[in-house]
């Protein structure tokens, strides 16, 4: 999906009117910024609002995340063992002392 | 707050801090005509001189934002450069590939491949290059990027300064018509026309004209008003009850 974010009033005035005349086209919008398919016409309605508003419009590209796929296996088992923790109080950092898990240092710029 | 001569001209026209001036209003009155009566009511309050405790931090919020200014953002030249790039290394790529094959099928053919093998050499090395520039290319896109982050951001505190200053006026504007609610209401009752007013000014069931006059008679009006409805007997009689300068068509 195309991820269109504005950063400006008027930006965000023309996408609000570009959802509502584009149901088709748009998959989400939250505030200030919206999914929209990725066909061509999503990308063209994405490039008008930013050829209209510059450099008020960023416009990622975004795909399916599949944690079993796109992640080491490490950092998956590490989530899933740190959310069912006993002791909701420790913090990631103590919790992973001692166990198998990576340490936030290592998580931190590691790019997946 | 002192006003110099321009501003003081403006304040009389009820052009004032969040308002518009008052003929954006109800300079015409004309049947079918459209009134937002917060803000015809909030330009008459100027007109009258009022003002609000939000007019000091509207001023500042609006001069904050003027004295800024944030750099354009333009990636585009990077991200063309990236896809040129990728797109000549994926055909020399290709160009090599057949070459080697050529090379490859000449030998095979027993005849002497050199020719080939030179366009070979200079494919390859010109891949190599290609290559270089690509990456070349990708890095200035991430290192550009990277850079337009901070430039977001400054955007971003920016655009919730303009969210703050549209609430500030809206609450201004709030603050001026209220401050006149009775004035109106019994401006209504005066003028030619039906209409009742609900609790709040903003709350007018009946004629846009109506509501038009009231406003009309409650403000300071300067310029004439053009009226072009057929509520009066005379020039005169709508001068008297609106106690301001009419010009009737």
């Amino acid at each position: 999906m195309l991820l269109v974010i504005t950063y400006s009033q008027a930006a965000r005035q023309t996408l609000r009117n570009v959802v509502r005349a584009n149901e088709s086209a748009v998959r989400r919008r939250l505030g200030r910024a919206a999914l929209f398919r990725e066909t061509e016409l999503g990308a063209f309605l994405a490039l008008r609002l930013r050829e209209k508003h510059g450099g008020a419009v960023q416009i990622e590209r975004t795909g399916p995340f599949n944690e079993f796929e796109d992640v080491p296996k490490a950092v998956y088992e590490a989530a899933v063992a740190y959310e069912n923790r006993e002791r909701p109080s420790t913090p990631y950092a103590k919790f992973a002392v001692g166990r198998p898990h990576p340490a936030p240092e290592e998580l931190r710029d590691e790019t997946l | 707050m002192t006003l110099g001569a321009d501003a003081k001209r403006r304040r009389a026209n009820g052009e004032g801090v969040a308002t518009t001036p008052l003929r954006d209003h109800v300079g015409i009155v004309e049947d079918g005509m459209a009134l937002s009566i917060r803000g015809a009511l909030a330009s008459a309050a100027r007109s009258l001189g009022h003002e609000t405790p939000a007019d000091d931090r509207i001023a500042e919020l609006r001069a904050a934002l003027a004295a800024e200014s944030v750099p354009e953002i333009d990636l585009s030249g990077a991200r063309r450069r990236v896809a040129e790039t990728s797109g000549e290394e994926e055909a020399l790529r290709e160009r090599v590939a057949s070459l080697r094959g050529r090379v490859a099928a000449l030998r095979d053919a027993g005849i002497d491949p050199e020719s080939a093998r030179e366009a070979l050499r200079g494919a390859t090395r010109r891949l190599s290059e290609v290559e270089t520039e690509r990456l070349a290319a990708e890095q200035a896109l991430d290192a550009a990027r990277r850079a337009s982050r901070a430039t977001r951001d400054r955007r971003e505190r920016r655009l919730r300064r303009e969210d703050r200053l549209a609430n500030a006026e809206r609450r201004a504007r709030r603050t001026l018509a209220d401050g006149i609610a009775n004035e109106f209401e019994r401006a209504v009752a005066i003028v030619p026309g039906a209409g009742t007013v609900g609790s709040r000014p903003s709350e007018f069931e009946g004629d846009a004209v109506t509501a038009a006059l009231a406003v009309v008679r409650v403000a300071a009006v300067a310029d004439p008003v053009v009226l072009d409805c057929r509520r009066f007997e005379s020039t005169a009689a709508a001068r008297a009850c609106l106690d301001a300068p009419v010009v009737r068509l």
